[in-house]
């Protein structure tokens, strides 16, 4: 791929002394939506985690739009057009569903007023319940939350770890909508899920990882017929 | 032979030989500067030297704040000043009476304030040492008030006085080799392994048996007795009772030695003492800001190393000089015992939030059965072991175990019953060593040479031999799941409840693992395994059983169960706006 | 009548207290850190006023403003010497190290101005209110008003502006917050100097009416900390509420008892909150969707 927007190569990632994401390597372009495909502790959110540079020990090349991440803090990346959107959704439990989104993005007031209507316009159901404290929220609320909030700073390219967990599937739904849209308005997605029906649904491409590897990319007819795919999910 | 290989390893065991050469240096510094002053000082060190390895049961081993230390102190002082004033009593009888004094108000306040959360116990802690205090500054006729009680007489110890100087500070200093030898007692064995893990892995404690509460409550009640004698050392050193000593100055001098010289080293609280004590001598040259050059010693101190002076000698020491490990214990081993209990889920629910975890599951598994549970995240396994383990409370159903209700109980009660559970994130305590780990899992030992001999055995059957004694925090995940499994077999269990035991580990290592649990379940173990690795669970699984949402939804042999259209469903997750079928 | 009279001295009381607890408990939500050196600069507060006073000839009031920049900016020290260095380590090792902090502020302002109690300037004169047979020293209604002013003040802060919503953002999940785009080691200093200078405001009102000596770091911290556990660990409200009712329970005990018995009284009506509801009045901060 000639100038994607994430370019990944050899990223290693520790917790401790385990290895989390071993030789990782891989390019999203713009405009596209990218699924991160394995089971439950394969190391998706290590990788994430890795990425937006939230993690203690991380090694090897990550570059968005040609600019090396290397040794930027969490901040410093959001503010380069990278947004993240949490496994288990982490909203602001004590603040207001509109406080949520509010505090996610540092234009001056009149901009993020008019980002915050477009987040209302995106997502309905939260305008509804845009006063209600983040706690009281459903679950699939809050995950609409997470992700308007991410998208409230106009990420370049947008994180998103396991948005699918615990939803009902009508809301998970709405979740897939909102993402190929959000790729559809110009942004980037890297979706990480354990659902792989669900994620192949969404996607444009897919990557499959196993044990900290990735051992599969390919578009998402390619991946649908892979007789990897069973084993990533099966297999651990 | 074995003696001098034991010798040789001890010296070169941490800082042993750093701390022996303290210990001589200690020795010899009277003979250097033996002025009244200074022999005051190191009696002084000696006394809050006790009072540390005292405080280091509550606050090292156990891992609670406590602010009371200082108040155990004080109130041993002040009884043992008010029986040698008042009652003119013989410090035989008033250095008992001390000690006693603080173990009564130990277990009068333990029972409300130990069961609170750390920083409300820390603040509980506080209020009953400020209205001690209250009540000494107020008892004017017992304590004479805020003036308290001056001319308190040298120590007289059946009828012999003891003169200050020399005689005090051998005194003081013999007790302290005492008292450091009953504390290494207390915790030696295996105790001290017991206390890291309830303070660092307390879930993980509890599943192995071990009584948290109980052995909270002892080493509250053993710091206060401590703290109590140093106390009465105190009185008769400083000869006057004052509510000085009570106040919150004596509290801090404890916690900054006991931070700064290590949380569970004994050498460390003497070491500790000795710097805190002489500390603001050597700034006294500054007059009248000495202690705020003490302060900022200590801030320094505290910054630099976190984790006490002796924990970074003994951290930069491990880097630079390798270790001469002991000789392994000679392996014992134990007569594998057969399952004979039978375990039986009725109608089990369990849920929070608006979800329902568990969602009525029926299911019974057979003494001597190796079972797999199968089912992706979410479907309600992990609230299923927690279930059976005794972590949560199922919200209707039974579970039923050797014909007796266990839903109810605590999950100790349950480990103790003979259900030994892991952990999905695995609960070791890092800085502790392999054997130690292991060893800690048998809540029945008595003899603690004996239960490492034990631990060797089946570390020999997991083909952890090598690993004895590396630290835990240093191994690879597949082989701190080994680890595990052999804790929860230390407690001899009728049935073993592996959550997702193969998470993390290479394709190698599953199969490896799969053997091992083969082999106990011939042995005669009762294996309940949930996984949602299909392939490793046949390898060793006789049966599987599948849930989603909450539910079982299949119920047979491996082949069977894989092939189940319902199981394939759940397994590749379902398109987005499809919903489960009913 | 006479216990309204109380009732009011304790209200005043109880205002420059909930300064000090407000100050502790943004600390405490920011960073899950006990601020322990949050008692002494109070003192550090108070003596700067009665520092300044010499120096420049002006009524408090106007030296309230210089105190809360110069105790500000003591904040950021505090933060930057005794918690950053420490932020991964186990929260005892903070514990300790604004201990030794609380040490060195104690013994700085004991080797310059001396252990005796001292006061400092009033804001308004020695003059008294007097109305239905009530007496409101001058000095008390100043306390309540500016206690009021600047707690309404962090209210809007925290409540209505960007940057509060930052800092509570950092406190709720610093992680997130940081993906999101806050420099949240910015928004914790900030924390800090916040309540450095909320404390200082506290000694300064302080320390006309109650004297001021270089050993009363302690009773603030504890009284703080105390208000903090009765109104819910974590919870902003909350610790204004026990402030309030420490400092009225202080009052009008300590007026048919003696001190101390009322502040045994205290401690003990304390432990059996704790006994009886181990999270506080209000409770812990979230609450779970049931």
């Amino acid at each position: 791929m000639s100038d994607p927007l994430l370019y990944v190569r050899g990223l290693a990632v520790f917790h401790g002394t385990v290895q989390a994401v071993e030789d990782a390597g891989f390019a999203i372009g713009t405009g596209e939506v990218v699924a991160l495909i394995g089971a439950n502790g394969a190391g998706k959110s290590s990788l994430l985690n890795a990425l937006m540079g939230l993690s203690r020990r991380s090694q090897g090349e990550i570059r968005l739009a040609g600019e090396s991440l290397a040794g930027l803090a969490p901040h410093r990346r959001a503010r380069l057009g990278m947004g993240y959107v949490p496994e288990g959704r982490r909203v602001f439990a004590g603040m207001t569903a509109e406080e949520n989104l509010l505090v996610a993005n540092r234009e001056g007031a009149a901009a993020r007023a008019g980002r915050l209507a477009e987040m209302y316009r995106l997502f309905p159901r939260l305008g509804e319940r845009r006063q209600a404290l983040a706690w009281q929220l459903s679950g699939g609320e809050q995950q609409m939350l997470a992700i308007a909030r991410a998208l409230m700073s106009r990420p370049r390219l947008l994180l998103v770890d396991e948005p699918m967990l615990g939803l009902a599937p009508a809301l998970a739904e709405t979740v897939a909508a909102a993402l190929r849209d959000i790729a559809a308005a110009g942004a980037a997605v890297l979706l990480a899920e354990q659902n792989a029906r669900a994620a192949l649904a969404t996607c444009d491409r897919a990557l499959l990882m196993r044990l900290g590897s990735i051992i599969g990319e390919g578009t998402r007819h390619e991946i649908e017929g892979d007789e990897r795919l069973a084993r990533v999910m099966m297999g651990g | 032979m074995r003696t001098m290989a034991r010798l040789r390893a001890w010296l070169t065991r941490d800082v042993n030989t750093l701390l022996l050469a303290g210990a001589l240096g200690l020795a010899a510094w009277p003979f250097i500067q033996g002025d009244p002053y200074s022999l005051r000082l190191l009696t002084l060190s000696g006394i809050y030297a006790l009072a540390t390895i005292g405080y280091q049961f509550v606050f090292g081993h156990a891992g609670a704040l406590s602010l009371a230390q200082g108040t155990f102190f004080g109130l041993g002082a002040y009884v043992a000043g008010i029986l040698s004033v008042k009652a003119g009593l013989g410090f035989e009888l008033a250095f008992p009476a001390a000690i006693m004094a603080a173990g009564l108000l130990a277990i009068a306040v333990s029972m409300p304030v130990l069961r609170l959360g750390s920083h409300y116990f820390a603040l509980a802690t506080l209020g009953i040492g400020q209205v001690v205090l209250l009540v000494a500054v107020n008892w004017e006729s017992v304590t004479g008030g805020a003036n308290g009680i001056a001319g308190v007489s040298k120590i007289s110890l059946f009828g012999l006085t003891v003169e200050r100087g020399w005689p005090l500070m051998l005194l003081v200093w013999g007790l302290v080799a005492l008292g450091a030898l009953a504390a290494r007692h207390f915790s030696s064995g295996l105790a001290g392994a017991k206390f890291s893990l309830m303070r660092e892995q307390p879930m993980a404690a509890e599943a192995a048996g071990i009584d948290i509460r109980r052995l909270r409550f002892s080493a509250f009640l053993l710091s206060a007795l401590y703290g109590g004698a140093a106390g009465a050392l105190q009185v008769h050193t400083v000869r006057v009772v004052s509510p000085e000593v009570l106040e919150f100055p004596v509290m801090v001098m404890l916690l900054a030695i006991v931070v700064i010289g290590g949380r569970t080293n004994i050498a460390g609280a003497i070491l500790g003492a000795v710097l805190l004590v002489h500390l603001p001598e050597w700034f006294r040259p500054l007059e009248k800001y000495y202690l705020m050059a003490y302060g900022a010693a200590l801030l320094a101190m505290i910054v630099a190393a976190p984790w006490g002076i002796v924990g970074a000698i003994a951290m930069a020491r491990r880097k630079w000089l390798p270790e001469q490990n002991p000789p392994l214990p000679v392996a014992v081993s134990r007569p594998p015992g057969s399952a004979r209990e039978r375990l039986d889920i009725e109608g089990l629910v369990r849920h929070f939030g608006g979800v329902r975890a568990v969602d009525g599951i029926d299911l019974s598994i057979a003494p001597g059965e190796a079972v797999g549970i199968i089912g992706a995240n979410g479907s309600g396994k992990s609230t299923l072991v927690n279930l059976i383990a005794g972590a949560e409370k199922p919200d209707a159903g039974y579970i039923r175990w050797a014909g007796a209700r266990i839903d109810a109980l605590p999950a100790v009660r349950v480990a103790q019953s003979g259900i030994s559970r892991t952990f999905q994130s695995l609960k070791l305590v890092d800085g502790m060593s392999v054997l130690d780990n292991v060893a800690v899992g048998d809540w029945r030992s008595e003899i603690a040479e004996r239960t490492r001999g034990e631990a060797v055995h089946l570390l020999d059957r997991l083909g952890l031999t090598e690993f004895a004694w590396r630290l835990c925090g240093n191994l690879p995940p597949g082989l701190r799941r080994r680890v595990e499994i052999a804790r929860a077999l230390m407690a001899r269990p009728a049935m073993l409840l592996l959550d997702e035991p193969a998470a993390g580990l290479t394709e190698e290592e599953r199969k490896d693992l799969a053997r091992m649990l083969s082999e106990l379940n011939r042995d005669g173990a009762t294996l309940a395994v949930v996984e949602h690795d299909l392939e490793f669970l046949s390898r060793f699984a006789s049966r599987l059983v599948c849930l989603d949402g909450g539910r079982v939804i299949a119920d047979g042999t491996p082949e069977s169960v894989r092939h189940e259209p319902a199981v394939i469903a759940a397994w590749l997750g379902r398109p987005p706006g499809q919903a489960r079928d009913v | 009548m006479e216990l309204l009279q109380l009732v009011i001295n304790g209200v005043a009381l109880g205002a420059a207290y909930a300064l000090v607890a407000l100050g502790f408990v943004l600390v405490l939500n920011a960073t899950g850190a006990v601020n322990f050196a949050q008692g002494d600069l109070v003192v550090a507060g108070g003596f700067m006023g009665v520092a300044l006073v010499g120096l420049i000839p002006l009524p408090a009031i106007l030296l309230l403003p210089l105190v809360m920049l110069t105790m500000a900016a003591i904040g950021l020290a505090v933060s930057a010497l005794a918690y950053w260095p420490l932020r991964d380590r186990p929260p005892v090792s903070v514990f300790i190290s604004t201990i030794a902090l609380g040490i060195i502020i104690q013994n700085g302002l004991n080797g310059a101005f001396g252990a005796e109690p001292r006061t400092a300037p009033a804001m308004f004169g020695a003059g008294r209110f007097e109305f239905a047979g009530l007496a409101v020293g001058h000095q008390s209604l100043a306390i309540m008003v500016v206690a009021a002013l600047l707690i309404g003040g962090i209210h809007l802060l925290l409540g209505r502006s960007q940057l509060g919503r930052m800092l509570r953002a950092t406190a709720q999940d610093r992680e997130v917050a940081a993906a999101l785009g806050i420099p949240v080691g910015g928004m914790v200093a900030l924390t800090f100097a916040l309540a450095a200078a909320l404390a200082g405001a506290a000694g300064l009102l302080l320390a006309n009416q109650f004297f001021v000596s270089p050993a009363d770091g302690g009773n603030f911290i504890v009284k703080a900390y105390i208000a903090v556990v009765i109104g819910g660990w974590g919870r902003v409200g909350g610790a204004l509420a026990g402030a309030m009712l420490v400092a009225l329970f202080e009052t009008v005990v300590a007026a048919w008892f003696d001190y101390a018995v009322a502040s045994g009284l205290l401690y003990a009506a304390l432990l059996a909150i704790l006994f009886v509801r181990p999270q506080g009045l209000f409770g812990e901060t979230v609450g779970r969707r049931a």
